[in-house]
């Protein structure tokens, strides 16, 4: 047993190792490759909030891009108005997405396809205030010089490295969470839940309430990407921050990798992202999302647990061997 | 003031007609599969842009290309359908995704055909002024606020009248009683998706005639045709026009009160308010809530 366990830390340590140094050194001299694989880790945070939502809380959202854009907002222009320091910005963009989830708790009462596109709707409500109150976010024209990650001792984390190390942490940060939710008395709940909602209610059971936390949290996670994002892009207008991309892309990578696992929509984001941006897009400059969109009903139709799951079963891992 | 109000309420009013023939397509999907099909904003969109690539291609006007659009759009239907039927496990959310998924492909390749640019319809004889006493609405609205009332009469008496319309209110009402009395739900789901798409189809043209068009409109006609089928509840043909009729009224006087940009907030807010505080819609009897 102590074995085991050692022998896991190690393997933990030498993934540890491999993401934090090996990927790092390999990139450092390619600036365009480094500052995709960010971008795929922001894709692959909110597709894990996305799948924390969806598998969790059995709830579709395609309103995703709400939590997202307003998380960049609040935590740019804390940044910009309140001078608040980029690193406690972060976070507060977070808040700022729990409050907008706060307003749609009540399309929780709604089952399925209607809370679906309540958060949709939701959505596009953000987006449009976003666009006409003018004083606060500068309209369609946006806000310019977002400030970027701090130096903190001598390092500069607004450099590309410095943004893969800190989105990186976040990203694993947010599948700890997510792993002791899973496995905390609330996500036993929440399991119980996807089996029979009516069951679980007879046993004492809020589950509305589960689920609304569920949406508080998820919407943290895809509101702290958002912030972190701003920060290291400097600029926002409302047709990105709320673009549908921030729903269509964390889908595809979440359905792509398995969106029941933790580590399937990260590794599916940085797998499907990198294929968009480095291979599709070159071969096809105009509509490569057809390929997300191919991709997307190939695995639904196909193994709509996703590749993950798949790959477990066709190589089901050695046991005591 | 006075003149411009009732002018919206008259313009929103005919907007409301083809609104009603994308909510209705919608509608009688969801009704048989129980499947919100995310992707029926882009087929409408597809029969636009057929419209307006026979209207550039071969230079004639878009009433040409209706039959053209009939064909492609509702193989395109069916087409979903199938794929639709394929989903097993976790149907509700998996054929979400799945006709999420249908729509993004299909909004791409308008992109890849057509490329982003915006299009409308230049033909004059559509676009000339039509004036009813105080009223002033293009042609091509009139028209097609005309054809949209036809195609629902037609589908009113092809839904009550006929073998496969009342087949097809079997299995929305009850799927398993449905099949025992000797109905076959597989083709009847696909019936009701050859439907969607012919009237789509129609939406589409009548889109392209007196409106603008681009890649990306899809999804905001699949969010108003959701919008309609929840104001008017499940189950009704009247209720889905009144219902079409109440967001395009709604859209009018936004933009002729407040501003255009504010167009699409009107309908959401519509839309949010009658979900949370009149569930069942105005005039259905659904059971939404979970």
């Amino acid at each position: 047993m102590m074995l085991m366990m050692n022998k896991n830390m190690v393997k933990l340590m030498l993934w540890l190792a491999a993401v934090y140094l090996l990927v790092p050194w390999m990139l450092s001299g390619n600036h365009y490759v480094m500052s995709t694989v960010v971008a795929a880790l922001v894709i692959g945070g909110v597709a894990l909030s996305w799948a924390l939502l969806g598998n969790l809380g059995g709830m579709v959202s395609f309103g995703h891009a709400a939590f997202f854009g307003v998380g960049a907002y609040v935590s740019a222009l804390a940044s910009i108005k309140l001078n608040l320091p980029v690193l406690l910005a972060i976070p507060l963009g977070g808040l700022g997405a729990v409050l907008a989830s706060v307003a749609m708790l009540p399309a929780l009462r709604l089952r399925g396809p209607y809370f679906a596109l309540a958060i949709l709707a939701y959505a596009h409500i953000f987006r449009i205030i976003a666009t006409e109150w003018r004083q606060v976010t500068g309209g369609s024209g946006g806000v310019a010089q977002i400030p970027g990650l701090p130096t903190i001792m001598g390092f500069d984390f607004s450099s590309k490295l410095g943004a893969y190390l800190v989105v990186l942490t976040l990203v694993l940060l947010f599948a700890l969470l997510y792993r002791h939710i899973r496995s905390s008395h609330y996500g036993i709940a929440l399991r119980a839940m996807h089996a029979s909602e009516d069951a679980t209610r007879v046993v004492g059971v809020n589950s509305t309430l589960l689920k609304g936390m569920m949406l508080l949290v998820s919407a943290f996670m895809a509101g702290v990407f958002g912030a972190f994002n701003a920060h290291t892009i400097n600029f926002l207008e409302p047709d990105y921050a709320f673009s549908s991309l921030w729903v269509t892309l964390p889908i595809v990578a979440a359905i792509f990798g398995g969106y029941r696992t933790i580590a399937g929509p990260i590794l599916g984001a940085l797998v499907v992202y990198l294929a968009d941006q480095l291979l599709f897009k070159s071969l096809m400059p105009i509509g490569h999302q057809l390929v997300l969109g191919v991709l997307l009903v190939a695995m639904i139709a196909l193994s709509p647990t996703g590749l993950l799951p798949l790959a477990r079963k066709i190589m089901p891992r050695k046991k005591n061997a | 003031m006075t003149q411009l109000v009732l002018q919206a309420l008259y313009s929103g009013l005919l907007q409301g007609g083809s609104y009603a023939l994308i909510a209705l397509g919608l509608a009688l999907v969801f009704g048989t599969m129980k499947v919100i099909n995310l992707a029926h904003g882009e087929l409408v969109l597809l029969a636009a842009y057929i419209a307006y690539a026979i209207e550039s291609g071969l230079d004639l006007g878009p009433m040409f290309a209706i039959p053209v659009a009939l064909v492609i759009v509702s193989l395109a239907s069916m087409s979903v359908c199938f794929i639709v039927s394929r989903v097993r496990q976790d149907r509700e959310i998996n054929s979400l995704i799945l006709t999420y998924g249908i729509g993004v492909i299909l909004t791409n390749l308008i992109l890849l055909i057509w490329k982003a640019d915006v299009h409308s319809s230049g033909s004059s004889w559509l676009q000339e002024a039509f004036v009813l006493g105080p009223f002033y609405s293009m042609r091509s609205e009139v028209l097609f606020f005309m054809v949209s009332l036809v195609l629902m009469g037609a589908l009113w008496w092809w839904l009550s009248r006929s073998w496969y319309g009342r087949a097809l209110r079997a299995v929305a009402a009850n799927r398993d009683a449905a099949t025992l009395m000797g109905v076959d739900p597989g083709r009847t789901e696909l019936v009701s998706f050859l439907v969607a798409g012919l009237l789509a189809a129609f939406a589409g043209v009548a889109l392209f005639s007196y409106g603008v068009i681009q890649p990306a409109y899809g999804g905001a006609l699949t969010v108003k045709a959701f919008i309609i089928t929840v104001l008017a509840g499940i189950g009704s043909i009247p209720g889905v026009l009144v219902g079409a009729i109440l967001l395009g009224v709604a859209e009018a006087l936004t933009v002729t009160l407040a501003s255009s940009a504010l167009q699409e907030l009107a309908g959401m807010t519509l839309f949010l308010l009658v979900l949370l505080l009149m569930p069942n819609g105005l005039f259905g009897a659904q059971r939404r809530r979970g």
